[in-house]
Formats: structure tokens, C-alpha cells, sequence
């Protein structure tokens, strides 16, 4: 990263922590580096497992069974040449941890104040009078009374033993605070607590702060700068605001929606996949098998942290792609005949949607809606603008590009009935795409129609397999219609009323369903509906229409919680609710 | 009711085509031979007796039957072809390949019927094949204008468009799905395209302006009516009514074929004959 500076008070070089196993090396942090501003809150966050905790460990110089290379410099000291010695005289003194797991970082038979006060005696030469005031002083910074630090620390509560850990932490008035999951445990009111506590003690003392944590909400309010941390790697680095804001690696935009917020009514969902075995990461990117937008390179070639405008990121792609840029489009339609009324049915609409991501298209009958979705998918032709899918513009491709192309974006009609075939069967049905893009052998071809109808939880039985559309219902029907959809591994499924004409209970399973795949296979999801309160269960992002123009689009939360256009008001006003009305 | 007509129909149709197959074997004798004196009375020998010229009319009326199958056969297979060519390729194309082939059609439907069949029946000349053009020639732009209007619906389908996303080809969409929908339409319209071949084939023969050699029912009234002492007597009963009623019969086995088959099929289609 950036060269220290005079205010920087703790710099990471190339830091790896590897440790040795029976069979083979896992590589829990694996080169990386930052640095630490003096007063600076630095958030290093990501899932369990990547490499946080041994991080602040090997900063402390806790890692006596692994090898860590690298530089961690101090000030002008180099870390990683200390002796034990050496070591056991910074710990605490200057760089201080409150560890994670706050019931084995006690002593439990000696008191609270007993614990603390052994560490003051150890780095500190002061009188038994001075080291009593100063715990007294201490158990008052972080909240404890008198009581607590006779208290064994079996007596405390979770947050009464954070809050003596703290006090520990805090003894000797470091230069560095690290803090690991502070909150993880905590109810929400403890959670509050210790976050304003951290705050406070931050301007008071001008210390920096390293907060370890999984806890988004925490770093929110703490962090200056946030360091996001997958499989031992640094993938994105940035400014805390401008991270949750608009984060741009995938895994980020992945690790913040998976994450609850009482803003968001979006049911929670996590990034598909697992985080790889430390032992043997993936080739390349480590983030490139649970990534939607992978390309080859991805595979093989390992990115670098680049900086981009104050934002470092680990992407060969620069971040987050736009999977689908529909600018200015117009279509109009005209009744009979050139003197006959028109109707400007998409008047200037443009609409993104960016990788793995989940956009609803809002609006009531006649809003334009879903001709804005047939001239993307190309089942109308528009009169003007551009799409632009994956970046290509597609009018200008053809042939082979041409066909590529229409892979990768797939349609779902809202009346199933009408959009299959009535003579063919189900096999022949969902068969026909991958027939007329002349897609693998026969065998293969019958193999992939199975994966797909599997995928929409409808059986591959021969005697399924051979049916015709009108011995389905019209769930089932909705789910032939997806699978055919999926069985060319589209990278955007552009769905129109997709359960418009189903029961509400056929409904909350398909649109599950529907999700659950969008999240499976990483697509982009562009869903037309005019029924705000199902859409915002799975919308990461909220388009509304209005006679053919784009009123307004947000976050799904911000457009829901606080609409700015009154039309969008109008329509989640008229949102049915279940509430009965009391009184008056 | 419906399977019955349907029924009737088959019957019928199958026992003329079991006639015109066997005909040789079934006819007492050969239709073109003088095998007994002229105008003869029904007999043991000639059931149905003779002709001015001295012809079994039994045989006539069962050699009849093939020139008015094959006539039904070949010149429906052609109305029906041209018209599904016609009408289907303008009603998938749309637009200006639409407006100008079905501008032409509207055109030809507009001309008056019978002078143009006599106008093409002089330049074509007599023979069974020139008979079967002009059929054909005269009904395909009836046939065309219904595929027309049904490709036209069936083009708009959602599983058609879905096709054409998925970038199957016009010949594939064709063949796969346009083609297939319109299968009921071709069987009725090619029924009802035979019923109406038969009776054009007659009406032709009838007029003089067929094939003079070929012996078939048309021919035989003509050749019946010329006769000028037909009404005198009961002449009329065993030689102008056995060739009308075939006629008559084979015609309604085929309408009745065609009724049954509009109705399984295209439920929601109307009568339009």
C-alpha cells in the first residue's frame, strides 16, 4: 500500500502467517499490508475464517507455533525481529488486544481488579497507591463499578467482563488498541454500549484503534478506513462510508447484503459457495469460485491491490461490472394504420443491472414496464437508444456474437401457458433452446434439461419428461418455463410477472426459488412486477416506471423507507398490509 | 353426432377409394368397350344398362370414381400446398411481403369465376392434368388467405417469439412450430378443397371443357343430358341419377370429414367455407 507516513504509527508489509500442518501449510493470512494512522480507527472485516484474528495476533507477536514473515513496523521498530523478551515489554505497554472470547481471558481465581492491577505492577513502576487509584480511574472509563472489581469474573456478565477486558487493554495506555470482535456475543444494548465506549475512549485518548470484527454495524460506527479480508488476502480497501455505500468488490457487495439491517426488508442471503480451505486456496483470485463475474484470468492470475479515485482493490475487472446498461431507450407503438393515435409506451427509460444483483422494475398496468423488458430481451425492437449486455452493444452483433449473446440473457413470460408449446412435452420444451443453439451431443443436451428441471424442484421422470403443458399446473408450468430459461446458463434472467398468475403461496415459493437460483448460479435478475411487497423480499435494487419514463431507483430499503417521488409514495401506500384498524 | 358424421364420412370415402382401387376387377366390363346395344334397359347383363353408345354404365360410374379421387387427391394436395406456401410465408413475413402477395390474392379472388376457368380450360387445353392445374390454380388464394390469418395469429404466439430469442431460424420456427400449429387447418382445408375439386371436375366435364376421353361422372351427365329422349320414359333414373349420386355422396362424405375434423381440432374456429 502507500508508503508510511509521518502520522503512520503502525505499518504491515507483506505479512504471512503460515503454519504448518501434518500434511500441508495453511496459509491463514497470506501477504498482506496496510498501515495505521496515529488516532485512526482501522477496521479489518470478513467472514469467520479469513484470517482476521491471526492477524492481530501476529501483529502482537503471538504466533509461536507459526512462521510469520513480513515486516510489522512500530514506529521505527521492526516487530518481527523482537525477542520474546523484548516482545513480552511492548505487549500490553504499547500495543494492547482485547481478545475475542471474553470468558478464557481471565484468570478465574483471581479478582477483576486483582487482574488488572497485575498488569499495571508488571510494565509499570508505580506505588500500591497509584496503581490502586489508576484501576479505580480505569473501571470508571469503561463503566465498572466498585463491585465488579471485587468480583471473580465468573460474576460479570458478557458485557461487564468486555468492559473489564477493556480496562486491561487500556492499562498501560497504548498506541495501539486492538480490538477483536468486541461485540460478538453481546445483545444489542451491550453491543450500543460498547461501541459508544470505544468512541469515547478513542477521543480521549488519541489512540489508534484496530478493530477486528464481523460486526458491519460496529465498523459503521467506529471505523475511519475498512480493510476487507477474504481467505488471507486483501481484497478492497477504502473509506468506511464510501465502502458501505458502494462497495466494489464483489465479495464486499456480497459480505454487506448478507449482512441485517433493520433498514432492509430484503430476506438476508449469504455469498454462494464456502470460504476455501486455507491449506489449498484456489488458483488466481481467491474469490473467483464464488464469484459471479469470473473470467479466465481470474483463474489463473492472482490480482494485485490496485488503487483506483482512494479505493484499493484486489479485482482484474476493477470491481463490480455492469451486466446489463439499457440507455435512453424509446419505443412507441402506433394502432392501424399511420393516422392512427400512437402510444409512447417507453419514453427515454434506462436501466442497469449490475453482476449477481437483483433489480425490480415497479409499476402499475400500462407503465411501460414490461415493453422495456421485451425490447431488452429483444422481443420488440426499439425505435431508440442502447443495451449494451456485458458491455457490447448487442444491435451490432452478429452471427455466432449474436447467438453468444442471447445465451446470456433469458426471458420469462408472465403466462407460462402461452409462452410453451402446447404440442410439445416438457424434455422437448426445455431441450429447445440448447436444439437451436446446436449446444452439446443429444446425451448432453438431455443431461442439462434434467439439471435445469432439478434446479426448479420438478421431477426428471421419464414419464414427466414426456408430458404435455396442459397436465401441469400453472406453478409447474411457471417452473418449466424458468428451467427452460436456465438451461443455457444465462448471465441475466429477465422475468415479467414471473408469479402474477399463481396463488400467494405458489408465489412465495417461486419467487424463493427464483431467488435461490439467481443466488446459485450468480445471474443478474431483472424482475418486472407491479407488486411492491413481493419484490422487495428479494430486490437488491428498486426501479419505478411511469408512463414510460423512470421515476425513481434506489436501494430497495432507501426506496421503500423513504420514497422521493410521490408516485413511488402512492404505490407503497397502496401495498396491502394486514394491520386491522383499532379505534376511532 | 360428431364421431358419427366423422364416421360416415370415412366410411364412404374408404368405400370409393376400395371401388377406384379394384375397378378392374369390380367393373363387369371395360368402361370404353360397345358391349351391348345403345340405351339399353337395366338387365341381368348391364344392371344399370347402357349408353347412347353402347357402354356399361355400371363400369362407367366405378372407372369414374378414380378420375374423381385422383382429381380430389392431387388437385387439393395442390391447392392446399400452394396456398400453405402462399399464405403462410406472407403471414410469418408481415409487412410489405404480406401487403403485396395478399393485395395479389384479393385480386384473383375478385375475378369472376367462371369466365376464367373457361379462359384457362382454352388455354391450357383438355387433359386430366390441365384439369387438376385449373383446380388448383382457382382455390389456392381461398386456402392462402386462411393460413394466412392463422400463421398471422399463431407468428404472435409466445412460444414462437421465445423461438426466435432463442435464434431459431425462420425454416426452424417453420417447420417446428408454425407448420405443426397449422396441421389441423391443412387437414380441413384439404378436405374441404377435395369435396370442392370433385365437384369443380364435374362441372368442368359437364361443361365440355375436361378431358372428352377421360370417363368420369361430369362426363357421364353431360353425355346423359345430351341425349335428347333422356326425360322421355325412365332413362334418366339408371343413367343421369347413379353418377349425380355419387357425386352428391362423395362430396358429403367429405364435408361431413371436414366438419369432424374442425370441430376436434379448432374448436373456437368458425365456419368459413
Amino acid at each position: 500500500m502507500a508508503t508510511p507516513s509521518d502520522t503512520t504509527r503502525l505499518s504491515v508489509r507483506d505479512l504471512r502467517v503460515h503454519f504448518p500442518t501434518a500434511s500441508s501449510i495453511v496459509r491463514a493470512v497470506d501477504g498482506i499490508s496496510f498501515e495505521v494512522r496515529a488516532g485512526e480507527t482501522f477496521a479489518i472485516v470478513g467472514e469467520t475464517g479469513s484470517g482476521k484474528t491471526t492477524t492481530a495476533r501476529a501483529i502482537l507477536g503471538l504466533h509461536p507455533r507459526g512462521t510469520v514473515q513480513g515486516s510489522i513496523r512500530f514506529g521505527d521498530r521492526e516487530l518481527t525481529e523482537l525477542s520474546e523478551d523484548e516482545w513480552r515489554a511492548l505487549r500490553g505497554r504499547h500495543l494492547a488486544l482485547a481478545a475475542q472470547g471474553v470468558g478464557t481471558a481471565f484468570d478465574p481465581v483471581y479478582r477483576i481488579g486483582e487482574q488488572i492491577a497485575e498488569l499495571l505492577r508488571e510494565h509499570l513502576s508505580l506505588t500500591s497507591a497509584e496503581i490502586r487509584a489508576r484501576v479505580q480511574a480505569l473501571a470508571q472509563q469503561v463503566g465498572l463499578e466498585a463491585r465488579h472489581l471485587v468480583a471473580y469474573p465468573h460474576q460479570l456478565s458478557g458485557g461487564e467482563k468486555q468492559r473489564a477486558m477493556l480496562a486491561m487493554a487500556l492499562a498501560c495506555d497504548p498506541d495501539v488498541l486492538i480490538v477483536d470482535e468486541p461485540t460478538s456475543g453481546q445483545d444489542v444494548c451491550a453491543r450500543a454500549e460498547i461501541v459508544a465506549l470505544l468512541r469515547q475512549l478513542r477521543a480521549e485518548r488519541g489512540m489508534s484503534l484496530i478493530l477486528i470484527s464481523h460486526d458491519l454495524a460496529a465498523v459503521a460506527q467506529l471505523a475511519d478506513r475498512v480493510a476487507v479480508l477474504y481467505a488471507g488476502k486483501l481484497i478492497e480497501v477504502g473509506e468506511t462510508r464510501a465502502i458501505l455505500e458502494s462497495p466494489r468488490h464483489p465479495y464486499t457487495w456480497g459480505l454487506l447484503n448478507a449482512y441485517p439491517n433493520m433498514t432492509t426488508t430484503r430476506d438476508l442471503r449469504g455469498i454462494r459457495g464456502e470460504l476455501p480451505d486455507p491449506a489449498h486456496p484456489p488458483s488466481g483470485c481467491r474469490f473467483h469460485p464464488r464469484c459471479t463475474q469470473v473470467v479466465e484470468q481470474c483463474r489463473l492470475v492472482e490480482p494485485p491491490l490496485v488503487e483506483t479515485n482512494g479505493r484499493w482493490i484486489a479485482c482484474h475487472l476493477g470491481g463490480l461490472q455492469t451486466l446489463l446498461r439499457a440507455r435512453d431507450l424509446r419505443k412507441t407503438f402506433s394502432l392501424n394504420g399511420a393516422d392512427a393515435p400512437t402510444i409512447e409506451a417507453v419514453r427515454g427509460a434506462s436501466i442497469e443491472v449490475y453482476e449477481g444483483e437483483v433489480v425490480a422494475l415497479i409499476g402499475e398496468t400500462g407503465s411501460g414496464k414490461s415493453t422495456l423488458a421485451r425490447l431488452i430481451v429483444g422481443l420488440e425492437q426499439r425505435d431508440d437508444g442502447r443495451i449494451e449486455l456485458e458491455g457490447e452493444e448487442m444491435t451490432t452483433l452478429r452471427g455466432e456474437a449474436l447467438a453468444r449473446a442471447r445465451r446470456r440473457i433469458q426471458y420469462i413470460a408472465q403466462d407460462p401457458f402461452e409462452s410453451l408449446s402446447p404440442r410439445l412435452t416438457i424434455a422437448e420444451i426445455v431441450r429447445e433452446p440448447l436444439d437451436i443453439q446446436h449446444i452439446g451431443t443429444p446425451g448432453e443436451r438431455d443431461a442439462r434439461v434434467r439439471d435445469a428441471l432439478a434446479a426448479v424442484s420438478l421431477p426428471t421422470t421419464p414419464e414427466f419428461l414426456s408430458r404435455h403443458i396442459h397436465e401441469l399446473s400453472g406453478g409447474q408450468l411457471q417452473r418449466v418455463a424458468i428451467a427452460r430459461a436456465l438451461v443455457l446458463d444465462p448471465k441475466l434472467l429477465i422475468a415479467d410477472e414471473p408469479v402474477s398468475m399463481l396463488d400467494a403461496s405458489e408465489q412465495a415459493k417461486l419467487i424463493n426459488l427464483l431467488k435461490e437460483i439467481q443466488t446459485m448460479r450468480g445471474m443478474g435478475l431483472l424482475l418486472i412486477s407491479h407488486d411492491l411487497a413481493l419484490v422487495r423480499k428479494v430486490a437488491d435494487r428498486i426501479v419505478v416506471m411511469r408512463r414510460g419514463e423512470i421515476v425513481e431507483e434506489g436501494p430497495a430499503s432507501r426506496v421503500i423507507t423513504t420514497p422521493r417521488d410521490e408516485y413511488t409514495r402512492a404505490l407503497v401506500r397502496a401495498a396491502p398490509v394486514f394491520t386491522a384498524e383499532i379505534g376511532d | 353426432m360428431r364421431a358419427n358424421e366423422t364416421l360416415f364420412g370415412g366410411i364412404v370415402v374408404a368405400l370409393f377409394v376400395f371401388i377406384a382401387l379394384f375397378a378392374p376387377l369390380l367393373a363387369p366390363y371395360d368402361p370404353h368397350a360397345l358391349v351391348g346395344k345403345p340405351v339399353e334397359s337395366p338387365s341381368a347383363a348391364h344392371p344399370l344398362g347402357t349408353n347412347d353408345l353402347g357402354q356399361d354404365i355400371l363400369s362407367e360410374l366405378i372407372f369414374g370414381a378414380r378420375i374423381s379421387l385422383i382429381v380430389a387427391l392431387t388437385a387439393s394436395a395442390l391447392t392446399v400446398a400452394l396456398g400453405l406456401l402462399i399464405g403462410g410465408i406472407a403471414g410469418y413475413a408481415g409487412g410489405w411481403v404480406d401487403v403485396a402477395w395478399m393485395r395479389s390474392v384479393d385480386v384473383l379472388l375478385t375475378l369472376p369465376r367462371l369466365p376464367l376457368l373457361i379462359l384457362l380450360a382454352a388455354l391450357l387445353g383438355a387433359g386430366l392434368p390441365q384439369t387438376i392445374a385449373i383446380i388448383a390454380l382457382l382455390f389456392w388464394p381461398h386456402t392462402a388467405r386462411v393460413m394466412r390469418a392463422q400463421t398471422q395469429s399463431l407468428r404472435q404466439r409466445g412460444y414462437v417469439r421465445m423461438a426466435q430469442q432463442f435464434g431459431g431460424s425462420t425454416a426452424y420456427v417453420l417447420t417446428r412450430h408454425i407448420v405443426p400449429a397449422l396441421a389441423p387447418l391443412i387437414a380441413f382445408e384439404w378436405v374441404m378443397a377435395a369435396s370442392r375439386a370433385v365437384a369443380l371436375e364435374a362441372g368442368l366435364a359437364f361443361l365440355g371443357i375436361g378431358d372428352a376421353t377421360a370417363k368420369s361422372w361430369g362426363l357421364m351427365m353431360r353425355f346423359a343430358l345430351n341425349f335428347k329422349g333422356l326425360l322421355l320414359g325412365d332413362r334418366w333414373l339408371w343413367w343421369l341419377m347413379p353418377p349425380a349420386l355419387a357425386l352428391t355422396l362423395l362430396m358429403l362424405a367429405l364435408t361431413f370429414i371436414g366438419i369432424g375434423l374442425e370441430k376436434r381440432w379448432q374448436p373456437r374456429l368458425t365456419r368459413h367455407a
